[in-house]
């Protein structure tokens, strides 16, 4: 391999990886544009979806195969539940928690990450769980370049899933009150938007993508478990405050910028790889110390 | 969640079986069970604790127990293959008052407990952890019935030397077992006048390691060793022969475990594991299978012997002991002179580790490991 093929591959790999990152990442963001809460349950709720997607699959595997029609599906069954789920954990955990000090409610994310981590743990025993599909292992060699067909699938997935939001965002009444949300609740809840449905909107779709990102994980690595959350969780908030966290274009760039960093990374010449994340989170330090509101990120108020 | 209410069920069906045994007036002796039962590495764990229930119970049945007829009870610690959630799980143990230890599955989670076990001054029986690093951490109250990484490195070595390997890729994870045995590996290999193409490090828990397969690749690397555990090496195996690795992989005996088919699927056919011997490679090992099947409704797994032997060689000692006396059982234990056991012979250098080599070569056919004759 010349050292062009080698970059084009890795390239190649790291945005898939930030697809994944970015997708995640999305949540993060918009939860803290409308109530400014960082939800450290995010990462939880892209295991929830991983496990939700595996369940939905047996389920639906017997008609339509575990080929990518039943993983789609699966994954829709996956970002219903767990979209709900994560209303449900609004309305429950953090609604009651609005009007308190920042760190009340932060807390209380913690501490949902932890429940929703320990339900998993005893209802899988903290096994390993084999997420087994019928996806092959064929791709297309371009040259060098290798390119599987599951990874097209899966960008173009997470392709669509972005621009979707991205257009209910910026085109639909929904996306508009959202906006409004995050720049003033008081304002919008004095000229009639129903706040507390903006909110649940938000929590449902945020939830959704992350269970997206964790169905697509489980069938594309193969294997799921309690704790799977944790780091993706981390590194997608990492990609959050990269991007500009409250910014969805952000959120998706910086999870772009996040997975080529540690693609490339693992490459730097003559230090192995046990230096990616050093130079990864090196180059955090730096995006936040000359921005620090992000690359995307607004100093003012409005975050969205 | 099976796996879990198994535990505490079984756990609680051996202390009703050993109260109504028990002559009334003889106080149990409580052995602890240090061995993950939740996180990554739980179905060792699970299958560890189970083959020392087959021991205790057997024990209890045959032998009226020890010490005239003090039944054996046991009390789990679980380690989770973590550092400190292992050390929370020796002090509680310790603080239990338990007359001794067997257990000890993940180096890194096994070494600081180490000292916890050392300061109480409890006997400590470690059945499968196996890095270089536990023999200077060993304050001399535990003893080692697994091989050590050195003896594995010199499998490695003679593996991949009959294969005809001329360069080398390591992967470890950073944790004291694997990067202990990348290490000794990495030594013995340039030693002997070859080339490491690659020696790397993942992230436990991290899925994609699609950058670091381009490495390995680029790196002109014939054969990939890996030397932590199945849950990320089936992934790792997967994306190699995914994205086209023709050589040969190698993983070492914390991936040895039939569940790195689930992971890794057809990938894993054709891969070479370590392994100390497993039930089904023992001669011995017949009627503890049998056993061990009827009792659990599933085959013993590769740690199961080790850990049957761990928990008969406690009560050996104490038996020799005596008494309760954690001197005495040390004592005991050190003075073990070659006993034949489920496997193989047991006696101990001076610095308490096994005092032979068992390491086999496995193959993986048809979704199960094989043995593998070169």
């Amino acid at each position: 391999m010349t050292w062009y093929d080698s970059l084009l591959q890795q390239l190649v790999d790291g945005l898939v990886l930030g697809a994944f990152y970015a997708l995640v990442a999305l949540g993060y963001t918009m939860v803290f544009g409308v109530i400014k809460l960082l939800n450290f349950a995010h990462g939880d709720l892209y295991m929830t979806g991983a496990f939700a997607g595996f369940g939905g699959l047996s389920l639906v595997s017997g008609v339509l195969g575990a080929g990518w029609l039943g993983i789609f599906v699966a994954m829709l069954l996956a970002m219903l539940a767990v979209g709900c789920l994560g209303v449900v954990i609004e309305r429950v955990a953090y609604h009651p928690m609005l009007g308190a000090p920042r760190l009340s409610i932060l807390i209380t994310a913690l501490a949902v990450s932890l429940v929703l981590q320990n339900a998993a743990l005893s209802l899988t025993g903290g096994q390993y769980t084999a997420f087994r599909t019928d996806l092959g292992f064929g791709g297309l060699n371009l040259g060098n370049l290798f390119l599987s067909y599951n990874q097209i699938v899966l960008v173009a997935t997470a392709g669509v899933l972005m621009i979707a939001l991205e257009l209910f965002v910026s085109r639909t009444a929904y996306g508009r009150a959202m906006r409004a949300v995050a720049i003033d609740k008081e304002m919008c809840r004095m000229l009639g938007i129903n706040v507390s449905a903006v909110i649940a909107v938000t929590f449902f779709i945020g939830s959704g993508l992350a269970a997206a990102a964790g169905t697509m994980a489980g069938a594309y690595y193969g294997s799921i478990w309690y704790f799977m959350g944790f780091l993706i969780g981390l590194k997608a908030f990492t990609a959050a405050v990269i991007g500009g966290i409250g910014s969805i274009t952000g959120a998706m760039l910086g999870g772009l910028i996040l997975g080529l960093l540690e693609s490339f990374g693992t490459h730097i010449p003559f230090i192995g790889s046990e230096w990616k994340d050093v130079f990864t989170f090196s180059i955090l330090i730096l995006v936040l110390v000359l921005k620090p509101t992000g690359l995307l990120g607004k100093s003012e108020v409005e975050r969205m | 969640m099976s796996q879990f209410r198994n535990l505490i069920v079984s756990t609680a069906l051996l202390g009703l079986s050993v109260s109504s045994l028990a002559m009334a007036q003889e106080p149990p002796i409580t052995l602890g069970v240090q061995v993950p039962t939740t996180g990554s590495e739980a179905t060792y764990g699970q299958d560890m604790f189970n083959a020392m229930q087959l021991a205790a119970e057997e024990i209890n049945a045959a032998a009226g127990g020890l010490l005239d007829g003090r039944q054996i009870e046991l009390v789990t610690g679980d380690s989770a293959c973590d550092p400190q959630q292992s050390v929370n799980a020796a002090s509680r143990l310790a603080s239990r008052e338990v007359v001794g230890v067997v257990g000890g599955y993940c180096s890194g989670a096994t070494q600081p407990t180490l000292k916890t076990y050392g300061d109480a001054n409890i006997p400590f029986v470690i059945v499968a952890a196996n890095s270089t690093q536990l023999i200077p951490a060993n304050p001399g109250n535990a003893v080692m019935i697994n091989s050590t990484g050195d003896d594995q490195a010199k499998t490695a070595l003679d593996f991949f030397e009959g294969k005809g390997i001329e360069s080398l890729a390591i992967v470890n994870q950073g944790d004291a077992y694997s990067q202990d045995l990348a290490n000794l590996t990495r030594d013995a290999w340039t030693e002997a006048g070859h080339e490491v193409a690659a020696f790397e490090y993942v992230n436990k828990g991290e899925q994609d390691f699609s950058a670091l397969v381009n490495k390995i690749r680029g790196s002109g690397a014939d054969a990939v060793f890996w030397t932590a555990y199945y849950a990320d090496g089936g992934l790792l195996v997967r994306q190699l022969r995914q994205r086209g690795f023709q050589g040969t992989i190698a993983v070492g005996d914390g991936s040895n475990s039939p569940k790195l088919f689930d992971i890794a699927g057809q990938a894993a056919e054709g891969v070479f594991a370590f392994s100390n011997p497993t039930a089904d490679f023992l001669p011995a090992a017949e009627q503890f299978i049998a056993d061990y099947e009827a009792e659990f409704d599933s085959a013993p797994g590769p740690y199961a012997p080790l850990a049957y032997d761990g928990l008969q060689l406690m009560a050996w000692a104490i038996g020799k002991a005596g008494s309760t006396d954690a001197d005495a059982i040390i004592e005991a234990l050190n003075s073990a002179d070659g006993q034949e056991w489920l496997a193989g012979p047991i006696s101990f250098t001076p610095q308490h580790t096994l005092a032979r080599s068992n390491f086999v070569v496995l193959e993986g056919q048809g979704g199960r490991w094989t043995r593998y004759a070169p």
